[in-house]
């Protein structure tokens, strides 16, 4: 009963915030509650015992991502002029969620009259950094050397499109 | 539990699809594709916990990496365009490179 009621309260914020990050006019308003969404995630998953993931999640995505979202629109020095005049935007907003709620009604149906729960009992150790890691240095080997080649080949790209060609 | 982990999951991927195509700032457009991945990560840690299984949570593992690295991409991006046009409108970054046509 006391996970269903964080559950529930957990959702409500991930939702809200990120209805609040999708509609606000100014880019930092959206970044601060993009925070507010991630963390709310971060514990959705600790609800779910996945502890090494939470802790991934709060120092990758709440920690270095979105810091340096905030580092790069502070640094723009962005001013009201900058921005794009969306003088239509809530009604875009509008238009865009009617086409797209069918769509998530029937996925909800979906899931609603499907039977995928498996409900597997969970192991002693279930979720800690000692059983991910080694299934990821067991199994999944292959994908993590492909991510170490995209970080690197990111970090090249990255220096060489801010470099001032002249 | 897993049924609404995942109904969870679908609600937050229609709101960054929605925010994804009715949005012309592009600092806002980046935030809704990295909701879209943090909605498939929420869904894929809900079935590795109902199937005790960890794979997922590998999956989702590598999902943050290549998160981290579009976003150094992206940040870049913001700076070289927002130092020629001046400007966050996604209308405006029709042609890459500097040619203004």
């Amino acid at each position: 009963m006391q996970n269903e009621i964080l559950f529930a309260t957990l959702a409500l914020v991930a939702i809200v915030s990120s209805i609040v990050m999708i509609s606000a006019h100014r880019p930092i308003d959206s970044a601060l509650s993009f925070i507010v969404t991630l963390i709310s995630i971060a514990a959705l998953f600790a609800l779910v015992n996945a502890t090494f993931l939470f802790v991934v999640q709060i120092i990758i995505y709440a920690g270095a991502i979105l810091s340096l979202i905030l580092f790069i629109i502070m640094f723009l020095n962005i001013k009201d002029e900058n921005l794009p005049d969306e003088k239509y935007k809530n009604r875009w907003l509008l238009a865009t969620s009617i086409i797209i709620a069918p769509f998530s009604a029937i996925l909800i149906d979906l899931i609603m009259r499907s039977d995928i729960a498996v409900n597997g009992v969970a192991s002693e150790g279930f979720g800690t950094i000692k059983d991910v890691g080694l299934n990821l240095f067991s199994k999944w080997v292959l994908p993590f050397e492909l991510v170490s080649i995209l970080l690197l080949v990111a970090l090249v790209g990255a220096v060489t499109l801010s470099k001032r060609s002249e | 539990m897993l049924k609404a982990y995942m109904i969870l999951s679908i609600l937050l991927f229609s709101i960054g699809v929605v925010g994804l195509i009715s949005r012309r700032n592009i600092i806002v457009i980046y935030m809704s594709i990295e909701l879209l991945l943090n909605a498939v990560n929420l869904s894929l840690i809900a079935i590795s916990a109902d199937m005790a299984d960890s794979s997922a949570q590998v999956m989702s593992l590598i999902i943050i990496a290549i998160a981290a690295s579009e976003a150094a991409l992206f940040m870049s991006l913001f700076v070289v365009l927002f130092r020629n046009r001046a400007s966050l409108d996604a209308n405006l970054f029709d042609i890459l490179g500097n040619k203004h046509a």
